[in-house]
């Protein structure tokens, strides 16, 4: 049988109703079965924590079952990653990631429970797709760019991309796209298929499709996504610059796109 | 889980709350100590970072005195064995996490702090 496809989306209502129904009330349902689906770091994430200095600590906010949590592969206690996520059934297989007690910590991608520029860096892998509005996924941007230290923080953030690749199985609905607001990219449901043996009929197989809310990103949406986080909070994007008036910024280390993603790496610069 | 390390990081968030919203004062714990990695060079550059006066208090709160209440200027292999010990090995389990300021209350259920706010408290 075919897997169902994905299909169009349209944010109705409060957008945090509508993500504690298409988003977080889904991921405490399938947390087991997506966790086992989920184990290999990718290799841009996985050099990205290969990169920082000894002694770091930094933020996964939606660390989802902890996957990147025990990384760098080669010597992981050189820097601490502290995992946030909305999902209690989430955080109870990431507290364990690897077969070692992590630091997890329940709260919304959009929480600060955190002294400010506490951390130095920050990774948001595959979260912020999650976030109904455009306002909120900037929200979430500003979020990261707060957590880490103004002079040398360094973000990296994955979402994913309308524009998916060849070995991706899903099919992606052309339709217009006619946005409210007028935002890129495609609001869409990604069904979760879970499988689990009834208990009644012991012969039976159910099956229930879980549709869970995205916001796909289109091709140079994240890198403006970030920009207007940043101008907003006074940042300057691009090079550390000799202007008297700018003192804080961010550069956009690398932007690229992998896998059926959209990824950032931003470093802060304070002068 | 929730050890001192995050706890160190961790601030009150309540709509309003801005100032004396740190540290959360740990209340009806229970804890396990599990050894963990030492790794000395984490330690000495993590050390700057970290509020002193706040672990220190935090650390007396679950019965640990082993720090001296000024940070040392030689970081010599006991104070940095302390100081690991303090930091990675103590998990608070059960318990709360009082704001000094706004006595909001978070829960620590299974190693896991829950910071979730009601919609009405997010800022």
């Amino acid at each position: 049988m075919a897997p169902p496809s994905v299909t169009s989306a349209t944010v109705s209502a409060n957008p945090l109703t509508y993500e504690d129904t298409h988003v977080h009330a889904i991921y405490e349902q399938i947390a087991p079965h997506f966790s086992s689906t989920r184990y290999k770091p990718w290799p841009v994430i996985a050099a990205f924590l290969s990169s920082l200095p000894t002694g770091w600590v930094g933020l996964d906010s939606g660390t989802g079952n902890g996957k990147y949590l025990p990384l760098p592969a080669e010597n992981p206690s050189r820097v601490w990653t502290i995992g946030l996520d909305r999902s209690l059934n989430l955080l109870k297989i990431a507290r364990n990631a690897g077969g070692v007690y992590r630091e997890v910590v329940r709260a919304d991608a959009l929480d600060y429970p955190w002294r400010g520029g506490s951390f130095d860096y920050a990774i948001s892998i595959a979260t912020i797709h999650h976030l109904a509005t455009h306002e909120r996924r900037k929200q979430a941007i500003q979020r990261l760019l707060q957590a880490v230290s103004p002079s040398h923080g360094r973000i990296l953030i994955y979402v994913w991309a309308v524009e998916q690749d060849n070995l991706s199985k899903r099919e992606i609905p052309d339709g217009d796209d006619h946005h409210a607001d007028e935002q890129p990219g495609k609001d869409v449901f990604v069904p979760w298929v879970l499988s689990s043996t009834s208990t009644v009929n012991d012969d039976r197989t159910a099956e229930r499709v879980f549709n869970r809310y995205y916001h796909m990103f289109a091709k140079g949406e994240l890198t403006q996504l970030v920009s207007d986080a940043a101008e907003e909070m006074g940042l300057h994007v691009g090079t550390k610059t000799e202007n008297a008036g700018t003192r804080r910024g961010i550069i956009f280390k690398q932007d690229g796109w992998e896998r059926s993603n959209y990824y950032v790496e931003l470093h802060c610069w304070a002068s | 889980m929730v050890r001192l390390i995050t706890h160190n990081l961790l601030a009150c968030h309540v709509k309003g709350c801005t100032s004396n919203n740190f540290p959360l004062q740990l209340q009806n714990v229970q804890i396990e100590l599990r050894d963990a990695d030492f790794n000395a060079d984490f330690l000495k550059t993590f050390l700057p970072k970290l509020e002193w006066k706040a672990l220190v208090e935090s650390a007396k709160e679950l019965g640990d005195t082993s720090l001296p209440i000024e940070q040392p200027e030689m970081l010599d292999d006991d104070f940095l064995k302390n100081l690991h010990h303090v930091l990675l090995e103590i998990h608070i389990e059960e318990g709360n996490m009082i704001c000094p300021n706004c006595k909001h209350s978070y829960p620590i259920s299974n190693g896991i702090p829950n910071m979730l706010l009601a919609e009405h408290e997010i800022g």
